[in-house]
């Protein structure tokens, strides 16, 4: 192998390893930081218990109305050319670059009591400010934009005129859509959701402004931390850690392998 | 039998014009034309992918022009197939069979699948999935699925395009069979004529999204009607030119003339004067090493460039002023011993010239 090629190779990946091992590290240092008796002290907590459980409950809920909502968009987008498609593209996207403090206080703004949204929902008994629903909305709010994304890049995975061959044979549109379309796709939304899911159950930003109280997971470990230090924070921090670890390997096992 | 009045389609900035025609009951017909004539697109309006901007579709009397795909009851066999890859062979044959807007009484799933893979030949891969399945393969079995349910109307687009020419001359000849057992009305694209000469019934040849001649293969091929159809179906040699009249009198009717095309000068009997292309067949034309006694009014030398051997035809390619191709028998071509770079007497008769 000629020197300079096999320089630039030994170059190429000095740079990614020490990107990996940036990443690598800090985890690895919390995961043994941690012992297995205070992790086992922890999970006796109940208030840490109600915690993850109340985030897992939201992340679920919040996940699922995006995919009710957002799985058609995202065939929408995938398959239709409709005028203002990328208009509703780019505004559908907007949550991943707003700052998640400001996307807290927008929240606050339009479904605190004091707006007419708010006001309204509040008349029928569902209130978000320090509620639950408010950390729904939140959840909801950053991590619709990721499942519309995998789902549509699923379906614009599938060759549209697998949907015609099945018109042909005899199917509806809606017939093509269950037997060929999300056949096909289903992997890609699955692992679009839990994607979502993931970023849902890793919000901190937005929920803090909308509902501090009860606590996700996240605001649990950042109170944990300012209230009584680092010591207390670590075995909340490394059981939230395993769960969003165990989601990504989920992903992956369910995600369609690389085209050739 | 499938009628198209007037079809008018367009697909971005592509426009299919004026499209009639008529496939009857029964009829294999191919459509032929160079890439981006608008043969796919065509088809497609057929079978109700794409919207028509004008004109009417019937399939047996029945003005199908406003049904969805899946109620217009036909096959179409894509030129990549589209063999659906999360179904294994069997399922992908019998996928109409279960589709959602068919009847469910019709036909017997396991039956049909198995008579279908007896007839193609692929009863070792029904249980495969299509991964993996050779060109030649996959067309099969896209061919199964696409007969399955039955239908009275099979649209074909390219579909030998993709397998090497020993599986394409079999599959032609198995297309050819299962046509006439099953009695399905048949329009395929191509762009090859000489797949509409050993297949169709009916040839219509496109151009620019237009239809610029349709009839019989035969037809077509002997009688192209403008130089483009002479050109792309082979017919012979094509020279443009003009003609000018030289017998007396401007009545209608065909008249003595002379075609003036570069150097080349030849007695012709046309119908009008004019710029016009000279279509000469190189079946027609007669080689000899003296000049030739007879009733053919045009003579000239030429010289004989090289020589194509088809099996038992042979091509010689002549310079007479300009390339020209005449085509003898290999053994007429032997018996003169022709041989390139010979001179020869080119000969042939006006009336074997077609003024396009």
């Amino acid at each position: 192998m000629p020197v300079r090629s096999l320089l630039s190779r030994v170059v190429l990946a000095a740079l990614g390893a020490c990107l990996v091992l940036f990443i690598v590290g800090p985890l690895l240092r919390l995961l043994f930081f941690a012992s297995p008796q205070s992790l086992g002290e922890a999970l006796r907590d109940t208030e840490l218990r109600d915690s993850i459980s109340l985030t897992v409950f939201t992340a679920s809920v919040a996940t699922l109305i995006a995919a009710v909502f957002g799985v058609p968009l995202a065939y929408l987008l995938a398959r239709r050319n409709f005028p203002g498609r990328r208009l509703v593209q780019g505004l559908i996207e907007l949550p991943v670059v707003v700052p998640h403090p400001v996307a807290g206080i927008a929240l606050l703004l339009f479904l605190g009591r004091r707006s007419e949204l708010g006001g309204a929902l509040g008349q029928v008994g569902l209130e978000f400010v320090s509620h639950v629903p408010g950390i729904v909305a939140a959840m909801l709010f950053v991590s619709a934009p990721i499942l519309v994304s995998g789902a549509r890049e699923a379906f614009r995975g599938v060759d549209p005129q697998l949907e015609r061959v099945a018109r042909t044979l005899g199917d509806t549109e809606w017939g093509a859509f269950k037997r060929v379309t999300l056949p096909l796709a289903g992997r890609g939304v699955l692992a679009g959701s839990m994607l979502a899911w993931s970023r849902s159950i890793s919000e901190f930003g937005s929920i803090v402004i909308l509902t501090y109280n009860p606590k996700v997971a996240s605001i649990y470990i950042f109170d944990q931390f300012t209230t009584f230090g680092l010591q207390s924070a670590v075995p909340a921090a490394v059981i939230l850690l395993l769960v969003a670890l165990a989601v990504l390997v989920v992903v992956r096992v369910l995600q369609p392998e690389d085209r050739q | 039998m499938i009628r198209l009045e007037n079809l008018h389609v367009r697909v971005g900035n592509f426009d299919l014009r004026d499209i009639s025609l008529q496939v009857p009951r029964g009829g294999y017909a191919l459509i032929i034309g160079p890439t981006g004539s608008g043969k796919t697109t065509l088809l497609e309006a057929v079978a109700g992918h794409a919207p028509l901007r004008a004109g009417r579709v019937f399939m047996h009397d029945d003005d199908v022009t406003d049904l969805p795909p899946e109620r217009r009851g036909l096959g179409f066999v894509y030129q990549q197939y589209h063999l659906f890859p999360h179904l294994s062979v069997r399922d992908n044959i019998g996928y109409g069979l279960r589709s959602s807007g068919r009847r469910r009484d019709a036909l017997d799933p396991e039956a049909r699948i198995a008579e279908l893979a007896g007839m193609l030949a692929i009863v070792p891969l029904l249980d495969r999935t299509v991964r993996g399945l050779s060109g030649g393969e996959q067309q099969r079995v896209a061919l199964a699925r696409a007969l399955a349910p039955k239908p009275s109307i099979l649209l074909l687009d390219e579909p030998f395009a993709a397998v090497d020419p020993a599986t394409r001359q079999v599959l032609r000849r198995e297309l050819r069979e299962l046509h006439e057992r099953e009695g399905i009305t048949t329009l395929q694209v191509t762009h090859d004529f000489d797949e509409a000469l050993r297949l169709g019934d009916l040839v219509a040849v496109l151009s620019e999204g237009r239809i610029a001649q349709s009839g019989s293969p035969e037809e077509v091929f002997r009688y192209p009607n403008s130089a483009f159809v002479a050109r792309f179906v082979g017919t012979g040699n094509v020279i443009a030119g003009a003609v000018e009249r030289t017998e007396p009198g401007d009545g209608p009717g065909p008249f003595r003339g002379r075609f003036t095309g570069g150097n080349l000068v030849l007695d012709v009997v046309a119908e009008r004067a004019g710029p016009i292309h000279a279509v000469i067949r190189p079946e027609d034309i007669v080689l000899s090493l003296t000049p030739h006694p007879g009733s053919a009014r045009n003579h000239m030398e030429g010289k004989v460039l090289r020589l194509e051997r088809i099996g038992p035809v042979t091509l010689v390619h002549l310079d007479v002023g300009r390339p020209l191709i005449a085509s003898l028998t290999t053994q007429s071509v032997d018996e003169m011993g022709i041989k390139g770079g010979a001179a020869v007497i080119v000969t042939f008769k006006a009336t074997a010239i077609l003024l396009v």
